[in-house]
């Protein structure tokens, strides 16, 4: 009794700061209930004794722990809001299935909204200079440089960059080219990075 | 064409385009492409970078790399080869030649955009566009004109033309006389990046390197190399105090790698000492013997290592240098040198670090290239590129010595009127090596010889083939080579199958079986 309840949820929420839990359906019907409870009682209190005073301080208890309660629940639904926005960020579009468990319904639409926004203002970024949408989930930190030094150990034949251009990757020449472009050549030891 | 704005017309031309960078094994190169891939770097400029050594690697270097790329920088290569006849380039690709290899081929010169020369040197006396090209208007010439004043005026017109001819014969004789080098590129690149104002350790110091590898091969005058260095010395003045690597220019002894060496050693394969202390001979040991003891260093300091000798005789090293170099009547044994100074390191001199450089390039075998630019980088103290290379000089110059000493001891070396030549016998290691350390061994040969040597030529036979290195005579005043011109004409006379694919002139490539007749024609030019 008395937003007991609902300090164990919050416990709950402040065990796991940097992942989500499944959401706590029965607790919180189990606090709503209670704030029922202490609603209706203090109603039945207030309406009864509108003379007696002595019942005040009661009133003023439960209305207060119902007030925490409702704080409470607040702050842990704000608290995974937040959660959620940052999956939106780290998985896309779409949540793998594990996840999208631990989310309740409501949650799931306020997700599928956000993400809805979030997509809509990425396509319109970027159009007064040419660009259709620019994804800013991509590089989320900024890369130390754009362009790195690579120097071709094998005879690897024509490469072509995003961009059309097409390089020469031949045995020990040097090459100035995008940091995406090379990762896979130099996973599989074509190139070799110069530090 | 020639280029006015270094930076307008020519590095913000580069801006946000692919850049193809093509660069001649040489130390000069090296420190330019050095600077140029930092400002390239700074700019996010992507580029491709490909070592050539010849014309015909060039031409290749070229051919592979060519797609989409619409700028091309050249550096050290392709001056003095007219570039559009010989690479058949698109009409829209720019080349820019930063080439110190003069003089530059007059169809660069006057070409209308496609080829811009980046340096203008003063030195060099260009013939006029008018007095060398001229429209062509023979067309008609076919049909005789009939009446008498048409004929009288088509004589005089053809009289003009044979004399115009001839006038332009002999200009371009005098032009492409001699082969030399014009002022270091890297001299250039420091320029351009003081110009964008990102004059750094790193680029000042690759300036260096590059004056003092002119200075260690003579192949600049002494005032010009003075000029040269001059602009480096204001970006010394100007260099603000770090606490990383500083340059400084400091008086010190004109001995390559004795910082890493003994100072025997580095006296016995210095090629200002060795040859004029004539240590080929049997009474060589003693000379230098003599010339340690009138330094006053004892043989047990001098024969150990130079970092481990006597503080208080490393102190006096220079001074004593100076006063036993006079009482031998050897040449001047210090000078102003470039020093790389860091704390708690010994400082490094530039000098050592172009026989690094092209020991790298020339004795290391493939690979070379990366590790001769990994060895200019001053971001570190210890690199492994550099302690590599610092070994394969100090065997270059002591081979270099024996093969010097071999040669002259055994008289091999045959004056032929005005030139001396000698020929490395078959299958020694030293006929794979490149030009540089070749010329290093011709010098060094001529100095030996003694005085009134003249220009001294080196035949290294590869196999079936020969490559013949020609080296000025030593005079300090003028560094000109006219060999690259009398190759040419030998070749000619004699009907020699010469290749000449070395971008500096006086470096061919022959059949071994037409050296004699090759060689025959040459003393009868030069003579």
């Amino acid at each position: 009794m008395f937003a007991e309840k609902v300090i164990e949820l919050i416990k709950e929420v402040d065990r796991n700061p940097d992942t989500i839990d499944q959401y706590n359906d029965e607790k919180i019907r189990q606090i709503i209930e209670e704030m029922h409870l202490l609603f209706k009682l203090n109603m039945n209190d207030a309406n009864a004794t509108t003379e007696n005073r002595s019942l005040w301080t009661t009133v003023q208890v439960r209305h207060s722990a119902l007030e925490r309660n409702k704080r409470c629940i607040l702050a842990y639904l704000y608290n995974r809001m937040k959660k959620i926005k940052t999956l939106r960020w780290e998985f896309g579009a779409v949540l793998p299935p594990d996840i999208r468990e631990l989310l309740s319904d409501d949650e799931y639409q306020w997700f599928s909204k956000y993400s809805g926004n979030l997509a809509l203002y990425m396509r319109s970024l970027g159009q007064d200079i040419g660009y259709s949408g620019i994804d800013l989930t991509e590089n989320l930190k900024p890369p130390k440089s754009l362009f790195i030094e690579v120097l071709c150990v094998v005879d690897y034949g024509k490469l072509e960059l995003e961009d059309g251009d097409v390089v020469m990757l031949k045995k020990n020449s040097r090459h100035y080219l995008p940091t995406s472009e090379c990762q896979t050549l130099i996973r599989q030891g074509i190139l070799k990075q110069i530090m | 064409m020639f280029i006015e704005d270094l930076r307008n017309d020519f590095y913000n031309l580069l801006l946000g385009n692919r850049v193809l960078l093509l660069v001649h094994y040489d130390v000069d190169a090296i420190c330019t492409c050095k600077i140029l891939q930092g400002l390239f770097k700074s700019d996010n400029i992507s580029y491709t970078l490909v070592p050539v050594g010849g014309i015909s690697e060039l031409k290749t270097a070229y051919e592979e790399n060519n797609e989409e790329v619409k700028y091309v920088v050249l550096v050290n290569c392709g001056g003095t080869i007219d570039l559009v006849d010989i690479l058949q380039p698109e009409e829209d690709v720019v080349f820019f030649v930063l080439d110190s290899h003069k003089p530059t081929d007059v169809c660069n010169v006057y070409s209308d955009g496609q080829v811009r020369l980046v340096y203008r040197d003063e030195e060099e006396n260009i013939p006029n566009f008018d007095d060398i090209f001229r429209d062509d208007d023979e067309e008609n010439e076919e049909e005789m004109p009939s009446g008498r004043e048409d004929l009288e005026a088509f004589v005089e017109r053809r009289r003009q033309r044979r004399e115009w001819e001839t006038k332009r014969n002999d200009l371009m004789f005098n032009y492409t006389q001699f082969s030399y080098y014009g002022k270091p590129s890297a001299c250039t690149a420091v320029e351009l990046a003081w110009l964008l104002c990102r004059s750094g350790v790193e680029y000042t110091w690759a300036g260096c390197i590059a004056v003092s590898a002119y200075a260690a091969t003579h192949t600049r005058s002494p005032a010009q190399a003075l000029l040269d260095a001059h602009a480096l010395h204001r970006h010394l003045a100007a260099q603000l105090p770090s606490h990383g690597a500083s340059v400084s220019m400091e008086k010190d002894a004109f001995l390559p790698l004795y910082r890493t060496w003994s100072l025997e050693n580095a006296l016995k394969y210095s090629p200002v000492v060795a040859p004029h202390l004539r240590l080929h001979s049997l009474a060589g040991a003693d000379r230098l013997r003599q010339l340690l003891a009138d330094m006053g260093i004892p043989l047990q300091q001098a024969r150990q290592a130079y970092r481990s000798m006597d503080v208080e005789l490393r102190r006096s090293l220079l001074d004593a240098l100076d006063a036993a170099a006079d009482k031998h009547h050897l040449p001047r044994l210090t000078h102003a040198t470039y020093l790389l100074r860091r704390d708690h390191c010994a400082p490094l001199a530039a000098l050592d670090i172009v026989y690094c450089v092209m020991a790298l390039l020339e004795l290391e075998g493939p690979g070379g290239f990366q590790l001769a630019l990994a060895s200019v980088d001053t971001s570190s103290a210890e690199c492994e590129a550099r302690q590599r290379g610092l070994g394969a000089a100090r065997r270059g110059l002591a081979a270099a010595a024996a093969l010097a000493g071999a040669t002259l001891a055994a008289r091999a070396l045959h004056h032929a009127g005005p030139f001396a030549h000698f020929t490395i016998s078959e299958g020694a290691a030293e006929c794979e090596w490149g030009p540089w350390w070749l010329a290093v061994c011709a010098r060094w040969a001529g100095a030996g010889a003694g005085r009134g040597a003249g220009a001294v030529l080196v035949a290294a036979p590869r196999g079936r083939t020969v490559l013949l290195c020609g080296v000025p005579p030593p005079q300090r005043t003028d560094t000109r080579n006219l060999f690259g011109a009398a190759f040419e004409q030998a070749a000619a006379k004699c009907g020699a199958s010469v290749s000449l694919d070395h971008f500096d002139s006086a470096v061919v490539t022959l059949p071994a079986a037409q050296r004699p007749q090759f060689l025959d024609a040459l003393t009868a030019l030069l003579a």
